[in-house]
């Protein structure tokens, strides 16, 4: 192994039973194997088995950030556990130079009953440090977790921040050459959390290697050099951070589309919503800036002189983040029997890259009578060629202008 | 670098590096043969400061929120020693003549079998109580069950102080053998502990054992000379042998009274299956920890 590898997976399989009890029969079979040194059945699978890691492999280098991406079940945790050597992998090997720290659960081994400084050390023992490394880290640890007042009153008087506020400190003064992190750094206030992604940048400025597991691109393309993505135990390939992100945001796109809609039993029916460009020509990527045209199609048993449509945009990350309705817009839409169409243009669409989902509710004139709804419609992609542009990670993309030297002091800002 | 390693995995500490490898391996569990023991134990030293911190931490956490504290130790024991006191005395239960005063008997006997149930429940129970430290931190996870044995081992230290007032109300001649007492418990200790082994495994993935375990614990108190001597007769005095507890507890009495052992071959016997049950049991709970920690 080249000498600035802390971690590398080669050709490692996991597999999983979806039966409780023959798992537990193969549990038996398994034990036994090892009992008297037999040859499992490591490599095949068995019935109702399936492989919950198939074949991934990968290195990490010394200050190399590494983010595993995908959507729920694709085998991430197991990638974790495996790493972490909760669970020994059923196919290939794993070698890990140095100590390993885990941001997986946090505040293992906390007593409600001590208070927190006994808890610090339990939770440190835990996790493999000396009594004497801790004696020297205390102060560090407290103050890291912001618990100066209260690291003697008992942790079951703290609140779920503190408490994983403490859980976080002690385990983030491991340092460890190997730091897997499990989407903990979603816990805390915001103070709290930018005190994580500082104290994890400056890990890797140090030297550590780092696994962030987590299904927000945000996060991903924040803190990662690189990424793999993980779908359904399988490793896609790609080169770049980028191409990472765009397959995500295409499996996510897949998953969504295969969502069915329920039929409803109302006067009013939503039949198809897809998204054109500006030449009304059927798309689904545009560029950030570029008008996005959504087209409602619906079938009416009644006519009406008005109706309220609802639109909802939603991304992966932050759910529903905007609405808009032709109520607001102050827009009356009649429908006539049979079927018909709307066009929504929305202009200027200043939305960053990803992936964005769209809804659509539909109401009566009054919105007293609920029609029917399209969640998800459809989605789009904002398409983003640069990546750079991903280090604006907020959604939105608001117009603005930058001012050099203006001639103004500070002083007329009070 | 200061490193402890305490994975399952395989190491290989080269001369030119000090950081550890770690390599994990479908087989990475069954691969040492002989030479595991030599991994068992130095791991087990490496993980001493865990396990006394486990101790610490369950034995200081206990009696917090309770008023009487360490009362509680004693208190049960007493009960019951007097409950069958009065029922020997009065003839309700016939009991032969014990080699020791009845009540001294039987609370020194008590606290042998509660130091034995107590281990083997608390050790039991520590991987399900554990919860998702086990599922997800990795750690030693024999460190859990060997810290377990803390506070039922305290719990006996304190019981020692009511089981010496009464010896020394009683007046018992002391004898120099007495010494030979710790030496007795451990294989007791050695027992428990290699049972729970298996048993903890087991009961991450059936919670019935621990309730099972209760259970049986109940009544096991009867399965064993503790509230009356060693039957003489044929089949009841089976107990005396098939019991692998009994012949530890009998040779703890005979060491205080008496001071010569009764039964030194059944004493030996069990002595060597206590060692065996630990050392295999141990090696059990090795190999089969990694494949039951995710069900917890």
């Amino acid at each position: 192994m080249p000498k600035d590898v802390l971690i590398n997976v080669e050709h490692v399989s996991k597999k999983y039973c979806r039966s409780l009890k023959r798992s537990m029969l193969y549990g038996v079979q398994d034990v036994a194997c090892d009992m008297f040194g037999l040859d499992g059945h490591n490599g095949q699978l068995r019935k109702n088995e399936f492989w919950a890691i198939d074949d991934v492999s990968f290195e990490i280098e010394r200050g190399e950030c590494l983010g595993i991406i995908g959507p729920n079940g694709a085998g991430k945790s197991t990638l974790l556990k495996m790493l972490n050597g909760i669970i020994l992998p059923d196919k290939g090997k794993i070698t890990i130079r140095g100590r390993v720290g885990a941001l997986i659960e946090l505040g293992a081994g906390f007593h409600p009953m001590l208070t927190g400084r006994e808890n610090i050390y339990v939770n440190g023992a835990i996790l493999g440090l000396r009594r004497k490394e801790i004696d020297r880290k205390l102060e560090e640890i407290v103050a890291f977790a912001d618990l100066e007042d209260s690291i003697d009153s008992p942790v079951k008087f703290y609140s779920s921040g503190m408490y994983v506020r403490l859980g976080f400190a002690v385990a983030a003064h491991l340092n460890p050459d190997v730091l897997l992190i499990d989407e903990v750094l979603a816990v805390g206030d915001v103070s709290f959390r930018l005190k994580c992604f500082t104290h994890v940048r400056s890990l890797v400025e140090s030297g550590s290697g780092i696994i962030l597991v987590t299904h927000s691109q945000n996060d991903i393309a924040r803190v990662c050099g690189r990424g793999i993505v993980l779908s359904q135990g399988r490793q896609l390939v790609s080169d770049s951070l980028a191409q990472a992100i765009r397959q995500y945001q295409e499996l996510l796109q897949r998953t969504l589309s295969k969502a069915s809609r329920e039929p409803r039993d109302t006067p009013v029916r939503l039949k198809a919503v897809r998204t054109l460009d500006s030449q009304r020509m059927a798309a689904r990527h545009f560029r950030s800036g570029e008008h996005v045209l959504v087209d409602i199609h619906y079938e009416s048993e009644i006519s009406a002189n008005d109706c309220v449509f609802v639109i909802k945009l939603a991304s992966h990350e932050l759910g529903e983040f905007v609405s808009f309705t032709n109520r607001v817009a102050g827009q009356t839409i009649p429908i006539s029997m049979g079927s018909g169409n709307t066009i929504v243009r929305l202009r200027n669409v200043p939305l960053l890259g990803g992936n964005y989902i769209v809804q659509v509710h539909m109401y009566n004139a009054e919105m007293k009578i609920f029609w029917d709804q399209a969640v998800p419609a459809c989605t789009f992609d904002i398409i983003e060629p640069n990546p750079e542009i991903w280090k604006e990670f907020h959604t939105l993309r608001l117009e603005h202008d930058w001012l050099i030297n203006p001639k103004c002091s500070v002083e007329s800002f009070t | 670098m200061e490193f402890v390693p305490h994975e399952v995995g395989d190491f290989a500490c080269s001369s030119r590096q000090t950081i550890a490898e770690i390599v994990y391996t479908p087989d990475s569990i069954r691969r040492h043969g002989w030479h595991v023991w030599g991994v068992i134990i130095s791991e087990f030293l490496n993980s001493r400061e865990l396990i006394w911190r486990l101790i610490l931490r369950d034995v200081s956490a206990r009696y917090r929120q309770s008023m009487l504290g360490y009362l509680w130790v004693g208190l049960p024991s007493i009960v019951t020693v007097t409950v069958f006191a009065a029922l020997t005395q009065s003839g309700t239960i016939p009991v032969a003549e014990t080699s020791l005063p009845y009540i001294f008997y039987a609370l020194w006997s008590i606290s042998v079998w509660q130091l034995f149930a107590g281990c083997l429940n608390a050790c039991t129970n520590s991987l399900a109580n554990a919860g998702s430290l086990v599922s997800k931190v990795n750690f030693p996870k024999e460190a859990l069950v060997i810290a377990a044995i803390g506070h039922p081992l305290l719990d006996f230290i304190i019981r020692l102080v009511l089981v010496a007032g009464v010896y020394i109300w009683y007046g018992i001649p002391l004898k120099a053998q007495i010494v030979f007492v710790p030496f007795i418990l451990l294989p007791v200790i050695l027992l428990a502990t290699g049972l729970s082994f298996v048993l903890s495994v087991i009961n991450l993935v059936l919670r019935d054992i621990g309730n099972i375990l209760g259970m049986t614990l109940t009544f096991g108190m009867f399965l064993a000379p503790v509230l009356y001597p060693p039957p003489t007769t044929w089949p009841s005095s089976l107990i005396n042998i098939l019991n692998p507890f009994s012949p530890l507890l009998i040779a703890s009495q005979d060491v205080i009274g008496s001071g010569l052992l009764s039964r030194p071959q059944s004493f030996l016997f069990a002595c060597l299956f206590s060692l065996l049950v630990f050392l295999v049991g141990w090696r059990f709970f090795r190999l089969t920890i990694i494949r039951v920690s995710t069900s917890s």
